[in-house]
């Protein structure tokens, strides 16, 4: 099967981007430099088109009750108007994605899930929409969907006018623009940023407008070191099919006292296996599947994801550990080729972000 | 486009050797560097150690990716270029002057397999 293509594909070319499969499909992985990509978004405004994520809508009377029920998180308590991250579980507690609904109306959310995961997510919720009084469409083919991410994102957003005021947005909450575009004030990378849903012929007019007032764009090279840098969890390697949201640090994504939902019963009794950890190193780069062992030499885990940071110069790392084989020591050391390498627990991510 | 000199032999790892006499000295090309992106980190072999043509004799990695670096040449470590450890984005900025490592060579008819500047720039333009 050939890899699938954005509304921005020819764009990207143009650019000179550096394409590569992902997820299948045919994605820009760097433009001319990751380096200036990554910066761009800290200390000024870049773009993603991340218009291979999945889009679904849940529209009916019982719509509310059905999402509240499929994820882990608060969904039915949350304002309107809301973006609310969650993971989405089996009964037996394990991830099946992580994802991000969005309370347009208590009849009608749009849920955006992770591109990988469409098909395997969708399958999942429809084989439980028929309790509800509600419809379950993927729309994923109908959208496209840019990030717009740094300090400067504000104010490129305001130039961009799509017809409200983006001062009334807070973060994490949602508008409806004009030509059916729906902003969220979100991102992956730590910074204020919007995320803007759109049909495809509107989203490429943003993208060449946003060139035109000098906007970077910017790869997924780029937005995979941004969230490693301050330690947002990637599905598929912090998080994936066999571990729990509490083996990953995303307790505060679990909602116990709601009534129920899909892996409450389990993940109430569950005592985790694993922790997530965050690790710099003064030397050497860290990469996913590399050993973590405590200063015995004994391996107490791996590396999820691993990577030199732009902000810091210097390697950082998420790593799963084994719960009782880590004592909360300070100190670990990475298997990096047979060498060996000392990285240090950070308690905060590696770099604060400037978001609101 | 990326920059050839037409003095060296090439791999299609994209290295570049330099011969005098018995011994060769390595490097990564134009087009390699550009490929890698800013490069952040090298991996050398210590002096004295014996390659065997075609393995792996260390690492470059650029922000994304770890890359192997291979020999296409069998012999002993003479010297390997510590400054690169401190400064590997030098091998950015001048690939051709940024040697990783000096060999003594055991098997100069192994230089035969290599490819000219020529041959190197149409190897090039067939893999971009």
């Amino acid at each position: 099967m050939s890899a699938k293509q954005t509304s921005l594909y020819e764009t990207h070319k143009a650019l000179g981007a550096k394409l590569v499969d992902f997820a299948g499909w045919e994605m820009p992985i760097q433009y001319e430099n990751l380096k200036n990509e990554v910066l761009a978004v800290r200390e000024n405004v870049g773009v993603f088109d991340v218009s291979h994520m999945g889009e679904f809508f849940v529209e009916g009377p019982e719509a509310l009750e059905f999402v509240d029920y499929l994820v882990t998180n608060d969904i039915k308590n949350a304002a309107l108007s809301k973006a609310i991250y969650s993971p989405l579980c089996r009964e037996n507690g394990t991830i099946i994605d992580d994802l991000i609904v969005y309370k347009i109306a208590n009849d009608n959310l749009m849920i955006c899930v992770n591109a990988s995961n469409i098909e395997k997510d969708f399958n999942w919720m429809q084989s439980h929409v028929s309790k509800f009084d509600c419809t379950l469409t993927n729309k994923s083919n109908d959208f496209s969907l840019l990030a717009l991410q740094g300090p400067k994102s504000f104010e490129t957003l305001c130039k961009l006018d799509l017809g409200f005021k983006v001062e009334d947005m807070d973060y994490y909450s949602i508008q409806t623009g004009t030509q059916n575009t729906l902003i969220a004030r979100t991102g992956y990378t730590g910074e204020d940023g919007f995320e803007i849903f759109g049909d495809h012929a509107q989203i490429k007019s943003l993208w060449s407008q946003m060139m035109k007032l000098g906007v970077t764009p910017c790869g997924l090279g780029a937005r995979d070191v941004l969230r490693l840098e301050v330690c947002y969890p990637l599905y598929g390697q912090e998080l994936n099919d066999e571990i729990t949201p509490l083996d990953a640090g995303l307790n505060w994504t679990v909602k116990f006292d709601k009534k129920d939902f899909i892996g409450k019963k389990f993940l109430m009794d569950y005592a985790p296996k694993y922790r997530t950890i965050k690790l710099a190193l003064e030397k050497g780069i860290p990469r996913s599947h590399y050993a973590v062992e405590n200063e015995d030499g004994k391996t107490i885990g791996e590396i999820t994801s691993g990577t030199m940071s732009v902000i810091l110069s210097k390697g950082v790392a998420l790593a799963r550990v084994e719960k009782n084989l880590y004592n909360n020591e300070e100190n670990l050391i990475i298997d990096i080729r047979g060498k060996k390498y000392s990285a240090q627990i950070n308690k905060k991510p590696f770099v604060a972000g400037g978001h609101k | 486009m990326a920059q050839v000199i037409e003095s060296l032999k090439y791999t299609e790892d994209h290295e570049w050797v330099a011969v005098e006499g018995n011994i060769a000295t390595l490097g990564i090309t134009d087009f390699a560097q550009s490929s890698l992106g800013d490069i952040v980190f090298v991996e050398l072999p210590d002096e004295d150690q014996e390659l065997e043509a075609t393995n792996s004799f260390g690492v470059v990695e650029s922000i994304k990716s770890v890359s192997d670096l291979y020999t296409p040449i069998s012999g002993k470590v003479l010297e390997k270029n510590t400054t690169l450890e401190q400064t590997p984005e030098n091998i950015n900025e001048d690939p051709f002057g940024s040697w990783l490592i000096k060999i003594e060579m055991t098997n100069t008819s192994e230089l035969d397999a290599l490819m000219d500047s020529k041959a190197y720039t149409e190897y090039c333009e067939s893999n971009s």
